[in-house]
């Protein structure tokens, strides 16, 4: 992105987390929208097969988290980890037998999301360690003091495309423009942590649940509308919030794939340029097996 | 579907405990509000003093207050359980401290690690303490009402409480119908969507006024976003599914009754506990901007009479048999 920022002033903290394994209760089922009780995999361990490119819905999942899920087993050095780590920064594997693996991280969930290639991803299970060098809390754009930019890492403000336009607008592609009326769990939270469900994505469902948003990809750029992310999450009208779809299918109502926060602020300061290739595989995760 | 015990089948009522909450805050006291400002949050559970049922919904500088009590439980367990039985109208009663023999109503509960709020007389909640225990009666939930049309589910709700609340069904028993002080589009739903119905509340993205911030300029949706609401109103929202988690439904209707005030938060606002969900065509809401009832003290103690009749005659009845 051709901007103008505080990059350089930024440090690097090396944070340590591990991955962690999926959790469930003896009670197994959850509650799908038409009250069909499920129990499906994709939340926690190390989920296989999904990368960014991929379609985001259309698996036998819920919440669903591609690549490795990560937290520190301390509470508070966890919300270290899970506030201070932007997407982009690099991860290294440090035990087991994909030890020197690298990945990049690609949003939050109340873990850390990591997308390696999946020849490293077999080799990594729940209890491996890995080192996040965690670089991006608190970068500014020089040129756009409305916007506020969270969870970006410079190296992924560098690739995105678009910048600073001639009438000092933000240019940002996205491949995805999403209605106020999607929001889901999430709203209310602080925008360091976790996603934003995106309702309205149940691929194969009632039309009544749908808000055209089936087509979503891992790793997709998107634009949320009368969405004002800047000190937590939520509804105001003629706010823009940029994010990245970071988690995938739901079949828990209310919920779905999410964006984690990347930048936010007046509509007015942003000029969106719809581009389906607007995408993380398209800078930081290739994926070759995917043809796009 | 919807998760509910078959027409006709009678509620249970099971007695449990909560004790009364202290409030909780971090290690910094400052919250950061939807404009970004830091505020000491005030009045978010606990025993909050001189909130009544029918004051508006934005008329304090404070977090989430309830008319009342909030109740808890020690163990985490037992306190969703607690909330998640708890239903409006509810009687409840303090068990210990000095305002011991106290009786109170539950106007509503809070989500996610659970809250039930209780309205008692402000002379018996000046004597209550954190910690004092509460008896509850819990009544209602799953219970389905004879009179109402399959499609539309009620949730939260004492069975007692139905009558004294400005819903009817109209005459085939076709469509239900509930006066409400105004529709709300689903985009305004904020924390609470994705959740439980059953557990939590829904707050409403409305700008509250609280901790001197103002409207904050956050709702623009024309929809009664700039009038006033109460505390006890019935609010409905639109393209809104409460059947088990909250979530969007094209054409649904929920209605909920407001629990507790505005918050500075973004993503927060005045809550709603849901009583009421159902496709449209068979739920409507009645909106009343200015002459709107909803749940108020009167009817509460309308209730607690009822429950003290009822206790009459069971022992009279007792008796006759012995």
């Amino acid at each position: 992105m051709r901007v103008a920022s505080n990059a350089a002033r930024l440090v690097s903290q090396v944070l340590a987390g591990e991955v962690w394994p999926a959790l469930a209760d003896r009670h197994a089922y959850r509650v799908g929208p038409d009250g069909q009780p499920f129990a499906l995999p994709g939340m926690g361990g190390v989920t296989l097969g999904v990368h960014c490119g991929d379609p985001a819905t259309g698996y036998a999942s819920d919440h669903l988290e591609p690549g490795a899920s990560v937290r520190h087993a301390d509470s508070g050095a966890n919300m270290a980890l899970q506030f201070l780590t932007c997407v982009g920064n690099p991860v290294e594997v440090t035990t087991g037998p994909a030890a020197g693996a690298v990945g990049h991280v690609i949003g939050q969930h109340a873990y850390v999301l990591v997308d390696f290639p999946d020849e490293a991803m077999a080799g990594i299970t729940t209890g491996d360690r890995v080192t996040v060098t965690a670089t991006g809390q608190g970068l500014a754009l020089t040129d756009h003091p409305a916007i506020t930019v969270k969870n970006c890492s410079p190296e992924l403000l560098a690739c995105l495309p678009g910048g600073t336009t001639a009438d000092g607008r933000l240019e940002v592609h996205v491949a995805v423009v999403v209605p106020a009326e999607a929001i889901g769990a999430g709203a209310g939270m602080v925008s360091e942590y976790a996603n934003t469900d995106l309702m309205g994505a149940y691929a194969g469902l009632g039309p009544d649940l749908s808000l055209g948003l089936e087509g979503l990809r891992i790793g997709d750029i998107v634009a949320l509308e009368d969405s004002d992310h800047r000190f937590g999450r939520g509804y105001r009208g003629g706010y823009l919030t940029i994010g990245v779809i970071s988690t995938g299918q739901c079949l828990l109502f209310g919920h779905g794939p999410g964006p984690s926060t990347l930048m936010s602020g007046p509509q007015e300061a942003f000029r969106l340029v719809t581009d389906p290739d607007s995408n993380l595989a398209s800078w930081l995760h290739a994926a070759p097996e995917v043809s796009r | 579907m919807t998760g509910q015990a078959s027409q006709g089948a009678r509620a249970v009522a099971v007695n449990l405990l909560g004790l009364v909450e202290h409030p909780e805050l971090g290690d910094t006291p400052y919250r950061v509000s939807a404009d970004g400002r830091p505020y000491v949050p005030t009045g978010d559970g606990g025993i909050v003093l001189g909130l009544r049922l029918g004051e508006s919904a934005f008329g304090r500088d404070a977090d989430h207050a309830a008319p009342g009590a909030c109740l808890v439980h020690p163990d985490p367990a037992a306190r969703h359980a607690l909330t998640i039985y708890s239903c409006i109208g509810n009687q409840a009663t303090v068990r210990t401290g000095q305002a011991a023999g106290a009786r109170g109503v539950v106007v509503g509960k809070r989500g996610e690690l659970g809250r039930v709020v209780v309205s008692f007389d402000q002379q018996d909640l000046a004597r209550m303490r954190p910690s004092d225990q509460v008896a509850v009666r819990t009544c209602g939930q799953g219970w389905r009402s004879p009179g109402f049309p399959s499609e539309v589910t009620l949730l939260n709700t004492d069975p007692a409480a139905l009558r004294w609340l400005p819903i009817t069904v109209d005459g085939d028993g076709a469509c239900v119908t509930a006066g409400v002080r105004a529709i709300l589009p689903s985009k305004l739903a904020g924390n609470g969507i994705g959740r439980p119905a059953v557990g939590w509340d829904l707050d409403l993205q409305l700008g509250g006024s609280a901790a001197g911030g103002g409207r904050d300029g956050r709702a623009d949706s024309g929809a009664a976003a700039d009038e006033d609401m109460l505390l006890g109103d019935l609010v409905a929202v639109s393209d809104l599914d409460a059947r088990f988690n909250l979530g969007y439904r094209r054409g649904w209707l929920t209605v909920g009754v407001i629990v507790h005030g505005a918050s500075p938060l973004p993503g927060h606002g005045p809550g709603i506990t849901p009583i009421l969900t159902g496709p449209a065509e068979v739920l409507q809401a009645a909106p009343d901007q200015a002459g709107h009832t909803g749940l108020t003290e009167a009817v509460l103690r309308l209730l607690t009479v009822a429950e003290l009749l009822r206790q009459r005659r069971a022992t009279a009845a007792c008796r006759k048999q012995v």
